[in-house]
Formats: structure tokens, C-alpha cells, sequence
């Protein structure tokens, strides 16, 4: 049982971390909080499945493709729901937005994809139970994640430059950092994490539309544990969540095992509203 | 008061155009189409069972219409699609009946859709022919006009318990469902009647379709001592889980259940082949091969028909085909015996007995609106799909 608990719930946990890194890096550029998050999840195992089953391509070649395809989106979904937006931040309209292009998107692929949950194909062919690919591969994507952000974060000028439009955008256009162009880049690199989620939980998870609101859900859990903006925090949150609902699968079982989530969830935001590695917000009186 | 010759005119003249009214309807009558609303879903979620019943309905439309028709009246089929959703199923029962002044509607062909359509058809008075399991569909008193050519749920949770019951003998059973409507119900319905029947449910509960680790569920029916599991889903995902996960744990009990055990979709799904064995989905005699792999006769010539019509089957089930084919078929005799006057039509149905479709003999009673035999309903080996046809499972015998 602990075998089982551990394997899985790090497995899930880690594609909840990353659909959670997704929503933080949509947010840190924009300070829109855009709901596509899940959507990107489900179009990593729909692309997956296409170019590798469907269209035959090597898995190498259909993994690029689906990451390429992903960072498009993203930069559509920066251009369609997020940019026309802005202006009227204050209003929220974002979420209405987002949220409408995240359902267009998953309705799109219900009828050109289909309703039906399609196999997502075995990558490489080694190893079962324990060490097998579909629990590992979730955790090595996020582990390869968090350190290539930190990476590009601290040690790269277009890091910096993401970083400074997240402090304060009106110092860094004011600085001459170009604003939008910045923006785009952060939401394609969003599209890229998002859509590594789904590939990577594919096996799990299977190439299926309905996945897209479940990760929307299970995703937002991680950011609002671990902090806006917090990737550390989104993917602590993450594999916590992960190890704690697949406890939960087993120890109450079924529908059961949600409530349970959600009771923690919401207990540990009455304690520490800000998330468990977010700062508190001071507020100037 | 004084009749004037104007008066005697104008009397006359309405005189004669009432007789000319008079003679002219029944000639119309006689001669204008026996217009069949058909409400399929031939797109979206619930839409494979719609495609498939639709195949075997324009079969039976163009067999009839290249006879002559019935008695000189072709049947001219309206079909609305659904879209797979019940407020476009509402609207167009509404058109159909009210607008198209159908003779019978033929639908909606999902429980969904016709939950909310069924009311209105009734209140048109327009007579219905509808294949939908759930039970509340049919009332003789609230629905009198409708009609159900196919099974119920009870009906076919009932077979599914003699099956686990009486043909596997296994006494200790785990009744799992997703938490759809279906799936709830179906616990909720099926749970009571096994215990009725004199089974132990070992193990009852309700998982999220979407849920991707099922193992939990499975080792708790385990340990609770089942020797048979019954899913209730029409998602593939879920219930090719539920294979998967009882291959990986080397547990060797039957898996009895939904129709969705046996579609491609399920199986695209499994990790391997021989974890569909041991799995056995409800399905009907009269489109299920014998132990010796033969159809029975009259679907065996049925099949012909298809084949000669170069009607796909491969992707899809005989028995949806089947029923479809049946529903214009029963709708010109009973036009061809009685016409086409509602009130004919629903007296005709209140007194059918054994009507002989290809996918069963049905019987309905003033009192029974469910005309589908109960021996007629069996379970199949999910693995020996051929032809949108299976073998029927072990213990049926010859």
C-alpha cells in the first residue's frame, strides 16, 4: 500500500506541481490568473497521442512537436483572452475570458479528437510497476522544470527581465524592457510547461478532453497552497497534494477521498490565507 | 327572423364546401406519407449509439419505400439530430410534432434526451417509440403513447444478476459505478436486488470516471472477499481501469457489467489483450453467436441484408443496428393493420404480442409499456467481438 501510495501520489502530485507552475508563470507575467492552465495539461496527451499513435511520428520528434504546439497556444491564448484585458484588470474579465477560450479549446478537441479517452503511447520500453515510466516520468519532468526556471531565473538576462516585469512592469517598460514582447515569451514557456504536464502524465492519465477542467482544479490546489507566484511553493503543494489524495484513495476510497482534499485545502488556507510559501501581503494604511 | 335567398346562398355554398372538405381528407389521408419523426444523436458524446441505430432506421425506410410503401403511402423519415443534448432534443420533439405533424416519434434514442422530451411528445398526443433504458420513461398512465422496444435498467441489472448468481455461481459480488446519473442509479437500483436475489454485496461505492488509480477500490473489494465485480459505466476509461488494474494484481475474478466492456474504445485501452478475458458485458441473444458461433437465423439474414447493403458493422454494435431497423418496420405494419391515426396506433401497441424483430420479440399490454423479453438479455465475452457481434459467456449453454 505504501509502495502504491508513494509511487502514484508523487507521480500525480508531480503533474499537479506543473500544471501549478503553469498558472504562476501566466500570472507572474501578466498578473492575470488565466484558467487554460488545465486545458494546456489536457492538449499535452491529446498531441501526445496524435503524433505519436495517430500520425506515427518518433516519440522524440512528437514530444518537440507537442511542446511546439503548446507554446503556440500559449501565445494565442496571450493575444486572444489576455491581452484585450489588461486595460481593465480591476474587472476581472480575465477570468470570463480565459475560462471561455479554455471551454472553446476543450470542445474543439471533444468533436475533432473525440469524446472517448484515447491511449496515450508507451515512450520507452522498460521497466513496470515501481519504477515504471508513468510514475517517474511526472517527477522527472518537474524536477527538470523547477531547475531549468531557476535557472533561466537567476541566471539569464531574459530571466531578469521576466522577473522585473513581475515586480513592477510600469519601472521595467519604463527601464526600455519591452513589456508585451516579454509577456508572449512568458505565456509560450507557460504552453510549453503545460502541455509537458499532460505528456508526461499521459500514460496516467490517458489523451482524453475531460481531463482539461480536472487539472484546471487539481492545479489551482497547488498555487493556492504554496503561494501566487511561488514556483517552490506549486510544486511542494503539488506532490503534497498528490501523496495526500492517493492516502486519502485508500484510506476513506472513492468519492470520499475529494472531500477529504478539499477539507485540508480549505483548513490550511484559514490558517495561512497568503499559502504555505507565500509572503503575507502588507497593506498600506 | 326571415330566410332570404341570400341566407339559402349563402348556406349552400357553405354546404357544399364542408361535403368538399369531408370527401377530400380521407383521399388526402390515404395518399400522404406516413411521416416518422426520428430524434437521433448523430453528433457529440452519446453520439454512437445514435449513428448506429440511424444506419439500420434508413435500411428499414428504403426496404419499405422500394415495396411500394404501405398500402401506397411512403414513409417519409424527419430526422432532427440531437446533438447528444436534451434541450436540442426538446425542441425538436417540439417541431416535429407540432410544426411536421409527425404520425410517430421515433426517439430520442438516449435516456438523457428523452427524460426531458418524452412529456411533451405525450402532451402532443403523438405515439413514441423509444429504446431508452431507464425505467421512468415508460408510465401508462402519464406517457400512454409510449412505448419502449427495448429493455430497462431493472430488466437488465436482473440479467446481469442471474448471470452472476445463477450461471457463475458467486455468491459474494462488488458493485462499483462512476458518479454519473447512470452510474449512482444503477448502484443504487442493482445493490438492492442483488441482496434480494440472496447475494452478499461484499463491496458498493461511487469513483469519479476521471479518478486514474482505481487500485485502492480493487484491493478493498479483494480484501473484502469478492469473487466477482460488476462495474456500471458507460465510460471506457474508467472501466478499461478497472481491467487494467485487476491484471496488474493478478486477480483472477469476472468482471460482469455495462455494454461499454466490450466496445474498441475499451480495448484500445487495455495494457494487454489477455486482460479482457474473464470480462463479460450484457448484451442480447439475438445478436450474440451461440457456443458453435452461429447468429440466429433471422439476424443471420438480417446480416445478408446489411452485407448486401454495404452497411458498415466492424465499428460499431448488430444490436444497435438491430433495434434501429426494427423501429420503421413495426411502425409501417402497425400503419398497414390500423393506419395512422394515434389513437389506432397506441390501441395496435396496447395489444402486440411477440412481434418479431431482429433484435427481439416484443409485447406490449395496456398495462406494459416495456415490451422486451427478459430471456433475451444475456452477457457476452467482451473478447470475441466479430462483426459488432459477440459469443454469448460460458454457462449459457448451446
Amino acid at each position: 500500500m505504501l509502495e502504491s501510495i508513494v509511487s502514484y501520489g508523487l507521480a500525480i502530485g508531480g503533474v499537479y506541481a506543473l500544471i501549478g507552475i503553469t498558472y504562476n508563470v501566466m500570472f507572474t507575467a501578466s498578473r492575470v490568473f488565466s484558467f487554460t492552465a488545465g486545458m494546456l495539461g489536457m492538449l499535452g496527451g491529446v498531441f501526445g497521442a496524435l503524433f505519436i499513435n495517430r500520425l506515427g511520428l518518433p516519440a522524440g520528434v512528437g514530444f518537440i512537436a507537442t511542446l511546439a504546439a503548446g507554446a503556440a497556444i500559449g501565445v494565442v491564448t496571450e493575444a486572444v483572452t489576455v491581452r484585450p484585458v489588461l486595460k481593465n484588470l480591476e474587472q476581472h474579465l480575465y477570468v470570463l475570458s480565459t475560462l471561455a477560450f479554455a471551454l472553446l479549446v476543450q470542445q474543439f478537441t471533444a468533436i475533432e479528437w473525440s469524446t472517448e479517452p484515447q491511449p496515450f503511447p508507451r515512450l520507452l520500453n522498460i521497466g513496470e510497476s515501481m519504477v515504471d515510466q508513468q510514475f517517474w516520468l511526472p517527477v522527472l519532468a518537474c524536477a527538470t522544470t523547477i531547475v531549468g526556471l531557476e535557472l533561466l531565473y537567476r541566471y539569464t538576462l531574459v530571466g531578469r527581465a521576466f522577473l522585473a516585469i513581475a515586480e513592477d512592469s510600469y519601472a521595467a517598460r519604463a527601464l526600455g524592457l519591452p513589456e508585451q514582447n516579454l509577456r508572449i515569451a512568458s505565456y509560450a514557456l507557460a504552453g510549453v510547461i503545460g502541455t509537458l504536464a499532460g505528456f508526461a502524465g499521459g500514460e496516467m492519465l490517458l489523451a482524453f478532453f475531460a481531463n482539461a477542467p480536472m487539472l484546471n482544479f487539481y492545479g489551482f490546489v497547488p498555487v493556492a497552497l504554496g503561494g501566487m507566484g511561488s514556483n517552490r511553493g506549486a510544486v511542494i503543494g503539488g506532490l503534497a497534494l498528490g501523496l495526500f489524495q492517493q492516502a486519502a484513495n485508500f484510506l476513506v476510497g472513492g468519492i470520499f477521498a475529494s472531500v477529504a482534499v478539499f477539507t485540508v485545502f480549505i483548513i490550511v488556507l484559514l490558517a495561512r490565507p497568503e499559502g504555505l510559501a507565500g509572503a503575507a501581503v502588507t497593506r498600506r494604511v | 327572423m326571415s330566410i332570404t335567398r341570400r341566407h339559402v346562398l349563402a348556406g349552400s355554398a357553405a354546404g357544399a364546401a364542408s361535403l368538399a372538405i369531408g370527401l377530400v381528407r380521407p383521399a388526402i389521408a390515404a395518399s400522404e406519407p406516413i411521416r416518422i419523426g426520428f430524434l437521433p444523436a448523430l453528433t457529440g458524446p452519446s453520439s454512437s449509439t445514435g449513428i448506429a441505430i440511424n444506419r439500420g432506421t434508413i435500411l428499414a425506410v428504403e426496404e419499405i419505400n422500394a415495396a411500394g410503401g404501405v398500402n401506397g403511402r411512403l414513409l417519409e423519415l424527419i430526422t432532427r439530430d440531437t446533438q447528444s443534448d436534451p434541450t436540442k432534443a426538446v425542441n425538436a420533439a417540439t417541431e416535429l410534432t407540432r410544426r411536421q405533424h409527425v404520425h410517430v416519434v421515433w426517439g430520442p434514442l438516449n435516456s438523457g434526451e428523452a427524460l426531458a422530451a418524452t412529456p411533451l411528445i405525450a402532451r402532443d398526443g403523438v405515439p413514441q417509440l423509444d429504446p431508452c433504458w431507464v425505467d421512468t420513461l415508460t408510465d401508462v398512465k402519464k406517457y400512454p403513447l409510449a412505448f419502449r422496444n427495448a429493455p430497462t435498467n431493472h430488466q437488465i441489472g436482473g440479467a446481469a444478476n442471474r448471470y452472476v448468481l445463477g450461471v457463475l455461481k458467486v455468491k459474494k459480488v462488488a458493485v462499483i459505478g462512476d458518479t454519473t446519473g447512470y452510474g449512482t442509479a444503477s448502484v443504487e437500483t442493482y445493490v438492492p436486488m442483488l441482496s434480494a436475489a440472496g447475494a452478499t454485496v461484499v463491496y458498493h461505492g461511487e469513483t469519479d470516471a476521471s479518478n486514474p488509480d482505481l487500485k485502492p477500490e480493487l484491493l478493498r473489494m479483494r480484501e473484502a472477499g469478492a469473487e466477482a465485480i460488476m462495474p456500471w459505466s458507460v465510460n471506457a476509461g474508467f472501466l478499461s481501469r478497472i481491467i487494467n488494474t485487476r491484471g496488474q494484481m493478478g486477480w483472477d475474478v469476472p468482471i460482469v457489467g455495462q455494454t461499454t466492456l466490450g466496445s474498441g474504445q475499451t480495448k484500445a485501452l487495455l495494457e494487454k489483450p489477455e486482460y479482457w478475458d474473464k470480462v463479460y458485458q450484457n448484451n442480447f441473444r439475438s445478436c450474440s453467436y451461440d457456443a458453435s458461433g452461429a447468429l440466429p437465423a433471422r439476424t443471420a439474414a438480417f446480416v445478408d441484408r446489411l452485407q448486401a447493403a454495404k452497411i458498415e458493422m466492424g465499428d460499431t454494435l448488430l444490436w444497435w443496428i438491430a433495434l434501429g431497423y426494427d423501429a420503421p418496420k413495426l411502425i409501417a405494419e402497425t400503419v398497414k393493420a390500423v393506419g395512422s391515426a394515434p389513437d389506432q396506433i397506441g390501441r395496435h401497441w396496447n395489444s402486440l404480442k411477440a412481434w418479431p424483430g431482429v433484435y427481439g420479440d416484443i409485447t406490449w399490454t395496456p398495462e406494459q409499456h416495456n415490451g422486451y423479453p427478459d430471456d433475451e438479455i444475456v452477457f457476452c465475452q467482451a473478447s470475441s467481438s466479430h462483426g459488432g457481434a459477440f459469443k454469448v459467456a460460458p454457462g449459457y449453454g448451446a
